[in-house]
């Protein structure tokens, strides 16, 4: 053993570093957060409470009921209700959604070829039963009031629903594109 | 001479009572050092132990049996529940391997991505274990100081792909969403800072004196046993054997930018620590390196028979639309027929996929090769002969999960 190792062993030199880190840190601005009181905003596309898009024209859900979420969703949380109307056209009678299930994989909104269902940032709900985690149409539809009003649910879409043309390095296919289609 | 209770009982009988027995101790599932549900049966002759049996599938969830009922891309959700403390290296994992069945080339962006949120997955994983292993051993600071950085790394994560541990982020034949540069750039911040909280947590127990004999000479392997019971990751390399599929097979720009695989000589557990608070610097450099060369361009791969066609042309185009109705219904209809068995790196060594495809949307069986699996096997003949402070230390050492072990 060298003197310089003695006097390193006699003298603790290595806990005294540390300890002087740690004494350090009491001075430097605190990292953590009173989480119930002090709340951080969660990032866009946080992956959180489900919300069924609703039409601003027609003031209804823009789900058609195809059934692609459900079919897509892994741990099949999803159930889809349809009946046919006076018109013979598809309506959707119950959407709903087990909470308590979900993996929160947002596979249903890639899975949706409309856009018609989006998870909001919101990530603080629970209940005491549950009946109360059970989402239904009309709740699904108040969520998408809720945390996706005004131009946040479109900006949502705009960036989460993909792929899109533009991952795969090829002109989107715009209003010109379709027209065109018709045209020939 | 009397016992407690005052009866006299004669010194023979008290010798036969005070001799030597094997004690058998049941130490877990529920204990909190043996991160997650491992259940060890340990013969104690006194302190040492004689035999160490485990016991694992306290945790198992069929996760090879729900792939068979799923198609290729419901499976990636199941794969965040591995090894779910570096999600985002299961989910490369598996989406490397299905494009090699499928024969997919990935863009160069999306390589740089996945090497770029891979090697963040490695720092998450090597803080948590630095943390638990040093709070398993008695250093409460460090678990602290790991989850500040963990912390910032998870907001990434949350800010790239919207989840925090269960990312689901790759995507077969590409990715989930494109990086922006802010985000590039707020990660090339965290790796300057980075290596600096690093040199912290050596200040803390580098040469701390209780580290040292905790972990000094403690848990030996030898190169020679870690081949033959096939560990992987930094437990094989502890032992100072050079082995890094990174290096080997070429998945994702490992090729493209300069690291080293890290090494240690003795095989003990200090040396596993070592190797991998080296990995931390080589990651964050890798992670560097990619930011700086990161090319522009598609993040999805042209292989419209097994990627989602683009949401806009499943508005405007009937083809498509169709299409996608199919992928999303039944799966790819034309995966090939055959066996395959890829393996990548991640953080707690070699995870492999192993595939009987019979040519449907869902794979006929899914292996999964896990490196927990494995490392718990090597755990009675790393903990015999030792003492039962050790065997906490040892556990730690070979990075176990148990989500991924018991599947």
């Amino acid at each position: 053993m060298t003197a310089n190792e003695f006097i390193k062993k006699v003298f603790f030199i290595e806990i005294l570093k540390g300890l002087a880190l740690t004494l350090r840190h009491f001075f430097t601005p605190s990292v953590t957060r009173q989480y119930p009181t002090e709340k951080r905003e969660p990032f866009p596309g946080s992956r959180g409470l489900h919300a069924l898009v609703r039409d601003p024209e027609t003031g209804r859900e823009k789900c058609v009921g195809c059934g692609l979420c459900a079919a897509m969703c892994p741990s099949q949380c999803i159930h889809i209700y349809t009946s046919e109307d006076d018109d013979h056209k598809k309506v959707v009678d119950r959407y709903e959604v087990e909470v308590l299930r979900c993996v929160y994989c947002a596979f249903c909104v890639e899975a949706c070829p409309y856009g018609a269902i989006v998870l909001t940032d919101h990530f603080e709900y629970s209940g005491y039963s549950r009946e109360e985690l059970y989402y239904t149409k009309d709740r699904l539809l108040h969520n998408w009031d809720k945390y996706m009003a005004n131009s946040k649910g479109r900006e949502y879409l705009e960036k989460f629903w993909r792929p899109k043309s533009e991952d795969f390095g090829v002109p989107a296919a715009g209003h010109h594109q379709a027209e065109g289609k018709k045209a020939t | 001479m009397e016992n407690i209770s005052g009866k006299e009982v004669d010194a023979a009988d008290s010798d036969a009572r005070l001799s030597e027995k094997e004690l058998t101790l049941s130490m877990g599932p529920q204990h909190p050092a043996t991160h997650g549900v491992l259940r060890l049966v340990l013969d104690l002759s006194g302190e040492t132990i004689v035999k160490c049996t485990p016991y694992v599938g306290y945790l198992h969830r069929g996760v090879e049996k729900l792939a068979e009922n799923r198609n290729y891309m419901q499976i990636i959700p199941l794969t965040d529940r591995l090894d779910y403390i570096a999600s985002m290296a299961n989910n490369i994992g598996y989406c490397v391997a299905v494009e090699k069945l499928f024969g997919i080339k990935v863009p160069e962006r999306t390589e740089y991505i996945r090497t770029i949120v891979g090697e963040m997955a490695r720092i998450t994983n090597h803080l948590l274990w630095l943390a638990t292993h040093a709070l398993d051993i008695g250093a409460m600071t460090v678990f602290l100081y790991c989850f500040r950085e963990r912390e910032k790394i998870l907001d990434l994560f949350e800010r790239l792909c919207g989840a925090r541990l269960t990312v689901s982020y790759p995507r077969i034949g590409g990715l989930k969403n494109d990086v922006d540069d802010q985000w590039l750039e707020d990660l090339y911040k965290f790796t300057e800072e980075f290596p600096g909280r690093v040199e912290q947590y050596e200040t803390l127990i580098d040469k701390n004196r209780i580290w040292l004999r905790r972990t000094k000479g403690v848990g030996v392997i030898s190169a020679e046993d870690a081949i033959n019971w096939g560990l992987s990751g930094p437990a094989l390399r502890g032992s100072g054997v050079s082995y890094d599929i990174r290096k080997i097979s070429s998945y994702g720009v490992y090729d493209k930018v300069k690291w080293q695989v890290c090494i240690g000589k003795n095989g003990d557990i200090y040396d596993r620590y070592r190797v991998r608070m080296d990995e931390f610097r080589e990651s964050n450099s890798i992670i560097r390196q990619c930011i700086e060369k990161i090319p522009k361009g598609p993040i999805m791969a042209d292989a419209p028979k097994f990627t989602l066609p683009a949401k806009d042309k499943v508005l405007s185009d009937m083809e498509h639309l169709i299409h996608h109705f199919v992928l999303i219904t039944k799966g790819p209809q034309t995966a090939p027929e055959g066996e395959l068995y890829v393996a990548t790196e991640v953080p707690k060594g070699e995870l492999g996929f192993f595939f009987v495809s019979d040519g449907t949307g869902r794979p006929y069986r899914m292996r999964i090769r896990s490196p927990s699996f494995v490392h718990i096997s090597a755990l009675p003949a790393i903990c015999e002969g030792e003492l039962v402070a050790d065997v906490i230390a040892n556990i730690g050492s070979i990075d176990i999960v148990l989500g991924e072990c018991d599947r």
